[in-house]
């Protein structure tokens, strides 16, 4: 069990992870998407007492990670791409890593199969391509036979066969009941892959939801083609939703296919092409990031904004306006999804 | 903290790079102790100095800092694992390489140099867990010595590498302020090991 609880960390005046909360539970995959620089991997790193918050609390199985007895028999990780001595074989990376943590060093060899290495055991790190790399580090993870995996972007480099692989590992590692916290950039792959979503953009967690319930909330997208788009927009419009005009054929968010069909007999417009849209992963991460992501307007308020707090307020007067910022951001994400 | 030295002894034994300079350096140290034992004191020192930083900056310059800390995150143990690690692979160098000058007949500089050397390798360690990064702390000690120690102080002031010398001689006062500032740069590191392990 995960849980990240107001997890906060400032550089200076910028705050690249702020005030983060969501949970990882056993048996389910949960992937953590952003994009680059929107606080993943200091948010992963903080949970992972690499990186120490400013404030908040990052908890594994109740506890922060310097509080665990033997952590690495609790939590696996892959973070980087690859860590490993270059000049070390991969079986002497791993027996070495099996001394630190108190491993059994008969999991080794086992391991190394397992990864797919065994007949590179005996060859330099430093001559392993990326995707073995990646292996290695998976390896180097389960070496505890931890019950919670964290994994930073773990498919780099890894070929379509290692990416299913690797996808087949984690799964079945959930179904065995342990917690598994996935970030990638892979979108098309994590689908496959995850149960819960968790969507961060400039430091802050944008949308926390079972994958399932987010394709739900997004699947309400509809292609409407008929006879007069301008009188069949207004009509979908006076029922409350969200037309968009692309050519000759309707973007409609906000109604189901029987409403849409309805409204258009209602208002006397063949209909020519009436189709679900249905979003991959990747669309609705895109369209809740740029719904959150400021406008060019917004950035040069909230630059003046900044100005005025450096030039007068104190931090604590600051801190509504933030709350303001994230319910505004917040509703503009819902706008989406409904 | 035996975990990490023993994990820290093996690193060493099977990274090629490492134990390949344990050999050349023991084997240069053999060399230079049948031409004068001074000179034999004075490679030990600057070798184990130099094992001590590379035993640590390496977790860094590699990444595998993060392993390391994932894997025991007191890091203060980590710490004490590493020096100590750093202590036995000097006290192994010197004892190996300094066996000529106990063979020619002089226990006592080989026994005082097997108790200082030593403790040019726990600073050198402690001084990588502060710098993290071998090409800094090589290059800034050359130039700490070169024009600090040697042309300031000319080798006489009470300065760590000056104080090396004349404790590997003998000499008591000398050695207490080497050890003194090894004390002084392992409270820096303890300080320093706190900082965040940043992402490349």
């Amino acid at each position: 069990m995960i849980e990240l609880i107001e997890l906060t960390k400032s550089y200076g005046r910028v705050r690249a992870v702020d005030g983060v909360t969501f949970s990882a539970v056993p048996g389910r995959v949960t992937g953590f998407l952003g994009l680059n620089g929107s606080g993943k991997t200091t948010t992963l790193r903080m949970l992972l007492g690499l990186t120490r918050p400013t404030s908040g609390l990052a908890l594994i199985n109740k506890r922060r990670y310097r509080e665990l007895s033997h952590p690495a028999r609790q939590v696996g990780a892959v973070l980087e791409q690859g860590i490993c001595q270059p000049g070390q074989s991969g079986r002497a990376h791993l027996i070495t890593q099996a001394l630190l943590t108190g491993a059994d060093r008969a999991r080794v060899d086992p391991l190394l199969e397992q990864v797919g290495l065994e007949d590179a055991a005996e060859q330099r790190c430093g001559e392993y391509s990326l995707g073995m790399r990646q292996r290695l580090a998976v390896a180097t993870a389960l070496l505890g036979d931890p019950a919670v995996l964290i994994l930073d972007e773990p498919a780099n480099g890894l070929d379509p066969e290692g990416i299913a692989w690797l996808r087949e590992l984690l799964r079945e590692h959930a179904r065995n009941g342990g917690t598994v916290l996935i970030s990638s950039h892979l979108l098309a792959e994590l689908a496959q892959l995850i149960d819960d979503v968790v969507i961060i953009s400039q430091g802050t967690v944008r949308h926390v939801a079972p994958l399932d319930e987010l394709y739900g909330s997004a699947s309400s997208r509809l292609r409407i083609r008929g006879r007069d788009p301008e009188r069949l927009a207004r009509a979908f419009e006076e029922a409350g939703a969200h037309v968009g005009i692309d050519g000759d054929s309707l973007d409609v968010i906000g109604l189901t296919q029987q409403d849409a069909g309805e409204i258009a007999f209602e208002a006397q417009v063949p209909i020519y092409e009436l189709a679900t849209n249905s979003l991959s992963l990747e669309q609705i991460f895109l369209d809740l990031v740029s719904a959150s992501a400021p406008t060019a307007a917004e950035e040069a308020v909230a630059a003046e904004a900044v100005a005025t707090d450096e030039a007068a307020e104190t931090d604590e007067a600051a801190v509504p306006k933030e709350e303001a910022a994230v319910i505004d951001e917040a509703a503009a994400i819902e706008e989406v999804i409904r | 903290m035996i975990a990490v030295v023993r994990s820290e002894l093996y690193r060493l034994s099977t990274v090629r790079s490492s134990a390949m300079s344990v050999a050349v350096f023991g084997a240069f140290g053999i060399l230079l102790s049948l031409v004068s034992a001074d000179m034999w004191a004075l490679l030990a020192g600057v070798a184990a100095f130099g094992f001590g930083v590379t035993g640590v900056s390496q977790h860094h310059q590699h990444r595998t800092a993060v392993q390391l800390y994932l894997a025991r995150p007191r890091r203060i143990l980590v710490l004490l694992g590493q020096l100590a690690t750093a202590v036995i692979v000097s006290v192994g160098f010197t004892a190996a390489s300094g066996a000529v000058v106990l063979i020619q007949g002089d226990p006592k500089r080989y026994l005082i140099t097997l108790l200082v050397a030593p403790l040019m390798a726990v600073l050198g360690a402690a001084a990588a867990a502060i710098v993290r990064s071998a090409t800094f702390l090589f290059v800034g000690f050359a130039a700490w010595i070169l024009f600090v120690e040697a042309m300031y102080g000319k080798m006489q002031e009470p300065l760590p590498f000056s104080a090396y010398l004349d404790a590997a001689n003998g000499d008591v006062r000398r050695l207490l302020i080497l050890l003194g500032w090894t004390l002084a740069v392992i409270v820096g590191a303890l300080f320093a090991i706190r900082r965040d392990l940043n992402s490349d």
